[in-house]
């Protein structure tokens, strides 16, 4: 269990870096298809940046911005994202993911329709990158401990 | 905290009289205005209760500060985002508004977390005033250590100082901390509810700390300690008439 830093600097300096973090993350993301980058490293500096937030902050304030659940589903949606898009290629008659085929829905040109398409699975892949990071480490600093188990201990005649 | 609102009080009076003709509810008004900055001014002596009436003006203004806190968190961030992108069509304006927009929504209450927006012109004029005299404080204490460092008999007398700081929020603690650290030849080791650890390297450096001159100047930049806004009481007025 992660209580709140007792150490000023640290918490106040991560409470003004984490909105900055986050946006240089998201334009890792962004800009995966013109520069380095991509879903996966932005995904994890995303991720980073909710773990800062949690070292620093203590898990209570963490769970209040970002709870267990929500991470969960933000990792299943992103994979819906990623192979939405792969089996919407494969339904219009190509390869999965053969991002030239969405040509003829965003009524673009195919190079462009590749850029879009990559730019939409690398969204999908930073968005569960980062709630798997999350979850995992949520998973390593309570223990184990599913907050219904703890509700269950309290409550238990044994 | 002190004069400072009476006189600014007093000026806003007068404002709030030319601007309702002398009518009775503009003399009301500021009748009430100057009654309660100088019950404010009066009953606020300690830190504790400096801080009791920072949460009241707080829980005052919450919901107007929200969507500000909203709005300038994204072009905050907006503007790191062109920094950072460097293209200028529409593609990727758009979806650094729509990031900007998400990010500012996630921490909206972290990058301005109980600053006080009233007067954000001043303060940043006087945070570029105050930018040479770090530089050259910085300048000469490098030439200090320096000194000490070069000269063969090394005259240094490490020593750690405590003092409680007149400032009065998080962020200005740590800034005044950041720069006691930039400063070569001190270390701040620790903030405790105000009170300062300082290493620092030899007599005449902790000398200068003492003289509290780079906390003044802090205060001065963030509009701490001596300073309060007249909004504050204004809001701090609302509330007397609403629990009277």
């Amino acid at each position: 269990m992660i209580n709140i830093s007792d150490d000023i600097i640290t918490r106040t300096v991560s409470r003004v870096l984490v909105p900055f973090i986050q946006i240089y993350a998201l334009y890792v993301i962004m800009h995966g298809h013109h520069s380095p980058g991509g879903g996966f490293q932005g995904g994890v500096i995303l991720g980073a940046s909710f773990i800062l937030y949690l070292i620093t902050h203590g898990l209570e304030d963490a769970k209040k911005r970002m709870s267990e659940l929500k991470m969960g589903l933000f990792s299943t949606f992103g994979l819906l994202i990623y192979s939405g898009i792969g089996l919407l290629c494969l339904i219009l008659g190509g390869n999965y993911l053969d991002y030239g085929r969405l040509s003829t829905i965003l009524k673009v040109i195919p190079a462009q329709a590749r850029s879009l398409g990559i730019l939409g699975v690398e969204i999908g892949v930073g968005i569960t990158v980062m709630a798997v990071m999350f979850s995992i480490f949520f998973d390593i600093s309570t223990g184990g401990v599913l907050p219904e188990d703890e509700e269950g201990l309290g409550t238990s005649d044994e | 905290m002190e004069v400072t609102v009476l006189v600014q009080a007093i000026y806003k009076a007068f404002e709030i009289l030319e601007k309702g003709k002398n009518s009775e509810k503009a003399r009301e008004e500021a009748r009430d205005l100057l009654y309660t900055s100088a019950k404010f001014t009066s009953e606020t002596k300690s830190l504790t209760e400096k801080q009791e009436a920072r949460v009241l003006l707080a829980s005052a203004k919450k919901p107007r500060l929200a969507l500000r806190n909203f709005i300038l968190t994204f072009f905050i961030l907006f503007a790191f985002w062109i920094l950072l992108s460097g293209r200028f069509d529409y593609f990727h304006l758009t979806l650094g508004g729509i990031c900007s927009i998400l990010v500012a929504y996630l921490c909206h209450d972290l990058l301005f977390f109980n600053i006080r927006l009233g007067d954000f012109r001043t303060r940043a004029r006087r945070f570029l005033q105050a930018g040479p005299w770090f530089m050259g404080q910085i300048f000469s204490a490098n030439l200090h250590v320096a000194y000490l460092a070069l000269s063969p008999k090394m005259p240094i007398d490490p020593q750690i100082i405590r003092f409680n700081t007149k400032l009065e929020s998080d962020i200005s603690w740590v800034g005044l901390a950041n720069s006691i650290t930039l400063t070569p030849g001190t270390i701040t080791i620790d903030i405790r509810e105000g009170e300062f650890f300082v290493h620092a390297l030899d007599r005449k450096v902790a000398y200068d700390l003492n003289t509290g001159e780079m906390e003044d100047k802090i205060a001065h930049v963030i509009m701490e300690a001596d300073h309060v806004y007249i909004q504050d009481v204004l809001d701090v007025a609302s509330i007397f008439g609403a629990l009277k």
